[in-house]
């Protein structure tokens, strides 16, 4: 019989800190409104009254939340005005996080995230516990009870489940190349592009005229060059930092129940993936990435998470295509890499070369209203049946004893292996063009995070789409 | 596996759909009428754009309310076996969903007011990523529809 018990006083701390961080932008502009006045402006006490609240809350917060593990169930209380008991059963626990963010490293402290599956319920989350308290915690609350599991290993001590079996770790020339190929700049670059439309009052005629009166051989177009190369150096280097900080000290850890993988430089993440909450598993070949045989590994678990970008976890910021066998062999024996043996027909080529073009000739007329030179784009038409070629040769499936692989590409080829009793749900979908041809597209779903994670093949043969169904939901003996 | 799903969704999903749609079809019509309110109190819009229009949302909401829940319901077929619940429907592209019984998480049915007025009921199946909708089926079909789904769960999960 456990008692409730407090966090570290640190968690005050951490509350304090994160409700300022999430108003700075409120409290900045207080600060300033109070500061412009003649020393005794309202915005004064609005400010320093803010506060003192912030302060009260982070205290509050702290010294209202207790927890306890009773009954096989972790049990939180919390809250302030509205007080809420939180009661996780450990056979619903999906992932456990142990994360060490700036506060909790100057204390010597660890933050825990217990994630089970499911829409309606919630992270539970305890802010600052010491590392001994947070291991105990974990061990009592791993995925199979220990009864379970001493049942399995025979009558050994119970410590043999956390012992480390294997590990995986990233070198540092890996995480280079990862960081150096991360693709993910495009998506930092369509930000900053969205900022600098913000700046547009700045970019003013005689600003313009400024600089290129005082640049040699500055134009618009090298102007317009010039910003958009400014753009993709910054972006690059955000993500080439964010990956280095994100993966410093990766290493995967392997135990007789679980995959253990630690990460990060200033933030230390610490996140346990039971192998019975494992849902499916994604190679994902970037276009940076895949001419030189590497790509990510990541794991798809039923946890708790909204944000689409935290659904998966990183099992693997960078592995050789040619690793992943060995990789499966020690850390993931259930699973395995299959040749890709059903492929979509020769008669769906020419699907899949005019695709990506489709989207091109909705745009055409729109550019080539606008623009001078808007028939321009069609130059871009090889590229895009060039897309449409590598789509179709990268495009296919495998059904073998236990596990489902499928293969596709949007830009990034992704590569999916998912248990067969781990498909949630498995489709054919047949538009005319496609009824005319016999061809079907087949989706296949898994769980990840609080929804499922869609996985499309396009333009199989209709056949084999059947089959592929009748695999599914086979009984297995 | 090989036979697509044979049985039918009530009858009277036609009424509900065709009630549904005349009355929420009507945000088609909205458009024209803000068309023509624009015209007349701000600014002239050309008569003969204004009427297309009116024209052009008049048609789909139409064929919307009229038509498409004929052709919906003669394509909405499912079936319920042992080890699957087989759905196809679809009205221009052919969806064909197979959900494994031993994932389905939960059934419950559920009726909107136009619903309950013919009493209909749909049938809504969760697994952990996904939910499905079987759409109007007679109360008692879908109590039953319901029953039998979470019996075959429960035989599965107990063999497993």
């Amino acid at each position: 019989m456990s008692e409730f018990k407090r966090q570290h006083p640190a968690a005050a701390v951490d509350q304090l800190f994160t409700l300022i961080r999430k108003n700075l932008v409120t409290f900045i502009i207080l600060f300033f409104l109070s500061t412009r006045g003649n020393g005794n402006s309202i915005f004064l006490y609005i400010f320093f009254g803010s506060l003192v609240l912030s302060l009260v809350t982070g205290f509050l917060g702290w010294w209202l939340f207790t927890y306890r593990v009773h009954n096989d169930e972790l049990q939180i209380k919390k809250g302030i005005l509205v007080r809420k008991n939180l009661y996780l059963s450990k056979e619903r626990i999906q992932v456990i996080d142990l994360t060490e963010g700036i506060v909790q490293r100057l204390f010597g402290l660890v933050k825990l995230e217990v994630k089970t599956a499911g829409s309606g319920t919630e992270t539970a989350t305890i802010n600052a516990i010491s590392r001994d308290e947070a291991e105990r915690l974990r061990a009592e609350l791993r995925g199979r009870s220990t009864t379970e599991v001493v049942a399995e290993v025979g009558e050994q001590s119970v410590d043999v489940i956390d012992d480390v079996l294997e590990t995986w770790k990233l070198s540092k020339r890996d995480l280079m190349m990862a960081a150096i190929t991360s693709g993910n700049f495009g998506l930092i670059a369509s930000i900053l592009g969205a900022i600098s439309g913000q700046l547009d009052s700045f970019i003013t005629e005689e600003n313009l005229d400024f600089v290129i009166d005082h640049l040699p051989g500055a134009s618009n177009v090298t102007l317009v060059i010039a910003v958009i190369v400014a753009i993709i150096v910054i972006s690059w280097t955000l993500s080439f930092l964010g990956i280095v900080l994100k993966y410093s000290d990766f290493k995967v850890e392997r135990t007789a129940t679980d995959l253990i993988i630690t990460s990060g430089l200033i933030e230390r993440k610490h996140i346990t993936v039971p192998y019975n909450r494992i849902q499916a598993i994604r190679f994902v070949e970037g276009v940076l990435r895949q001419p030189l045989g590497y790509g990510a590994l990541y794991v798809e678990s039923a946890g708790f998470e909204i944000k689409e970008n935290e659904r998966s976890i990183t099992l693997l910021p960078y592995i050789s295509k040619h690793e992943i066998q060995t990789f499966f062999k020690t850390f993931l024996p259930e699973y395995e890499q299959n040749e890709l043996t059903i492929k979509p027909p020769k008669k769906a080529l020419f699907k899949y070369i005019r695709r990506p073009n489709y989207l091109f000739l909705l745009l055409l007329p729109i550019a080539w209203y606008l623009f001078d030179y808007g028939w321009g784009i069609l130059i871009f038409i090889p590229f895009f049946m060039y897309l449409g070629w590598v789509q179709f040769r990268d495009a296919g499936l495998n059904l073998s004893q236990n596990i489902l692989t499928i293969r596709y590409r949007s830009l990034a080829r992704v590569t999916a292996f998912i248990k067969q009793n781990r498909i949630q749900t498995i489709g054919q979908r047949v538009n005319p063009l496609q009824a005319r041809r016999d061809l079907a597209s087949l989706t296949v779903t898994a769980a990840s995070g609080a929804k499922g994670i869609e996985f499309k093949i396009r333009d199989l043969d209709a056949g084999e789409v059947i089959e592929a169904l009748n695999w599914a939901v086979d009984k297995r003996s | 596996m090989n036979r697509i799903p044979e049985t039918r969704i009530d009858e009277k999903a036609i009424k509900a759909w065709v009630i549904s749609g005349l009355v929420l079809g009507l945000v088609w019509l909205a458009v024209p009428a803000l068309a023509f309110y624009y015209s007349y109190k701000i600014e002239p819009i050309p008569q003969y754009i204004l009427w297309s229009l009116l024209a052009s949302m008049l048609v789909i909401y139409l064929v919307n309310a009229l038509i498409v829940p004929k052709i919906r319901w003669q394509r909405w077929r499912y079936d319920i076996t042992e080890n699957e619940i087989d759905l196809q429907r679809g009205f221009i592209v052919r969806k064909r969903t197979v959900i494994p019984i031993n994932r389905i998480q939960h059934v419950d049915t559920s009726q909107g007011p136009i619903y309950r007025k013919l009493s209909l009921s749909s049938v809504k199946i969760s697994t952990a990523a996904t939910t499905h909708e079987i759409p109007a089926l007679d109360d008692e079909t879908a109590a039953d529809v319901r029953n039998k789904i979470s019996l075959l769960v429960r035989k599965a999960k107990e063999d497993v």
